[in-house]
């Protein structure tokens, strides 16, 4: 039985994200969740590892707050839980996530499989999926829509902007998902207590032969502002709802639209 | 450090490409795996167009080579274009050279010793802005930047035998049906979302679309929960991004996700009944009511305006 493991990442909700007077962002009150398409990509390892016998593990590279992540990511079905712990997760960059990714994959070995989303809800920066695949020097299918593993090979359909292409690639391999390829059901009350009692093992950025040094950003960050759409923000106060509608025409008049 | 080389599968998205890379002043390479679109490519801006003649059609499959060569020729900047392939190819390679990359660049200027880019993040909440000084990978999205045709200029084309990565085959395309939708290039966009209650209702959107010759759209959880409309109906992240003249919204709460992807629009008009849902901050004209009645009132109006 070899591993097929679900990378996902612990991110701020961006639901709770709030901007100050001066646009910058504060994240300090907003909760923690499982990015949102990484529970596809934890979907698809359990699916699969159903059809060949073999055994989805999740992995995450997360500070201390990523800790609480593991019991949620076990109800989603997989057998074991894989954490690398460390604060240096907080800033890292694509760079620095699928180096410490790759290493741990490394570590944990005996994989056939490595599962990721297209991106995470936070950066969406779409790096990590392939960015592990060129530090392991495997091939990677992104923008998977569905998969088949037939041996030593898996079948891949993938979504490109004009066409849907099906490629045959050699494990192990990693596969970047679309959210589209399937629908991760809530963990129901029986799962939650079962993953409570799955094995969990943490490990540290110098069990993986890495250091703070080696994560550092390749970039110089700048800023991390509110981005501000300009809009009227005007709200029709017309009292009925056939004068609301009379203004909106009227405005729409006057912008030229119509 | 020197040199700004560019890619894109997609032939528009290449030339932008080096009409921006043109601006640094610094000596630009235009990489190809196609003589003809190296032919097409010379008058954008390039000095060079290398044309890599390898064993696959798939560019991905090209991710190591470009990186062996890009640190071999001490490149500044790796510009690719952000379509499926391209970011496939990008993040590879920026993995393979362990260089910083920068997925879809809002912006990218060229300043005295550095680059300064800027990228949405949060579903377009926020905006990074970051320095460049060493050989990094920017993906840049289209409809960013123009290509602009530059006679005077005409780049060398010269071509290189490669080896592509063997280990993932194409066994077979097909193209998309599109089911009549091209919302990226509509000039009006009527959206629905988690608002409307049942799915015949979708006739209210239906009726308002044909009196303003738009096209429907839709929220992630209109296609992708409830199936409503296909998926290739659904604006925002991971979604459509749509840039007409009119978006108007019923029952779309504004969630982050989804306004990333109506940014570009000229105006936006909302309608829900949530005087606190977040569409409101992001469009032009808001109207608080119940869309079951708003709509057909506008579908009306407009019919005799």
């Amino acid at each position: 039985m070899a591993k097929i493991i679900a990378c996902y990442k612990w991110v701020a909700d961006e639901a709770d994200l709030r901007i100050n007077a001066d646009m910058s962002v504060d994240l300090s009150k907003a909760k923690g969740k499982i990015s949102d398409y990484d529970k596809n990509a934890i979907e698809a390892a359990v699916q699969v590892a159903k059809g060949t016998g073999d055994t989805a593990v999740t992995l995450t590279f997360g500070s201390g707050k990523a800790k609480q992540s593991l019991k949620d990511a076990l109800s989603r079905g997989p057998a074991e839980g894989f954490w690398i712990n460390s604060g240096s997760a907080e800033k890292a960059d694509g760079a620095a996530s699928s180096k410490v990714l790759a290493a741990a994959i490394k570590e944990m070995g005996d994989y056939k499989l490595i599962l990721c989303a297209e991106g995470a809800s936070d950066t969406f920066a779409r790096q990590v999926g392939p960015g592990i695949a060129a530090r392991l020097d495997i091939p990677c299918v992104s923008s998977a829509t569905g998969f088949e593993v037939n041996g030593n090979t898996v079948t891949v359909s993938r979504k490109l902007e004009d066409c849907v292409e099906v490629v045959a690639a050699d494990l192990p391999v990693v596969v970047c998902v679309l959210p589209e390829i399937n629908q991760p059901p809530i963990p129901g009350l029986k799962a939650v207590l079962d993953a409570g009692k799955k094995p969990t093992r943490e490990l540290r950025l110098e069990d993986l032969g890495l250091s703070e040094t080696d994560l550092a950003a390749k970039t110089e960050l700048q800023g991390f502002e509110a981005y501000v759409m300009n809009r009227k923000n005007v709200i029709l106060s017309g009292d009925s709802a056939a004068d609301k509608v009379k203004e909106l025409v009227a405005n729409l008049k006057k912008e030229g639209i119509i | 450090m020197s040199g700004i080389y560019v890619y894109s599968d997609n032939f528009g998205l290449s030339a932008a490409l080096l009409s921006l890379a043109a601006q640094s002043g610094e000596e630009v390479c235009a990489i190809t795996l196609d003589q003809d679109q190296a032919d097409e490519l010379v008058n954008y801006g390039a000095d060079r167009l290398l044309v890599l003649k390898g064993d696959s059609p798939r560019p991905e499959s090209y991710a190591k080579v470009i990186a062996e060569l890009l640190k071999k020729e001490n490149a500044e900047l790796f510009l690719v274009g952000s379509t499926a392939r391209g970011r496939e190819l990008a993040a590879k390679t920026a993995g393979y050279l362990d260089c910083g990359m920068v997925s879809d660049a809002a912006s990218l200027v060229f300043e005295v010793g550095k680059i300064v880019t800027t990228r949405l993040m949060y579903g377009g909440s926020v905006v990074q802005t970051e320095i460049i000084n060493s050989l990094t990978v920017v993906t840049v999205p289209v409809g960013k930047f123009e290509a602009a045709k530059n006679e005077s200029k005409k780049g060398v084309i010269s071509s290189l035998e490669v080896k592509a990565d063997q280990r993932v085959n194409i066994i077979e395309t097909s193209p998309i049906k599109k089911e009549g939708i091209d919302l990226a290039a509509a000039d009006k966009v009527v959206c629905i979302g988690m608002g409307l209650d049942k799915p015949e209702d979708i006739q209210i959107a239906q009726d308002l679309a044909q009196v303003l010759g738009a096209e429907i759209g839709c929220t992630r959880g209109i296609a992708e929960e409830r199936h409503w409309l296909p998926v290739q109906s659904y604006i925002g992240i991971s979604g459509a991004n749509v840039k007409p003249s009119l978006y108007i919204s019923m029952g779309v709460s504004g969630q982050v996700q989804h306004v990333v992807g109506i940014r570009d629009s000229r105006i936006i008009a909302a309608v829900d009944s949530n005087d606190k849902a977040p569409i409101f901050k992001a469009a032009d004209y808001g109207i608080v009511g119940d869309l079951y009645e708003i709509i057909p009132l506008l579908t009306e109006a407009l019919r005799n305006a």
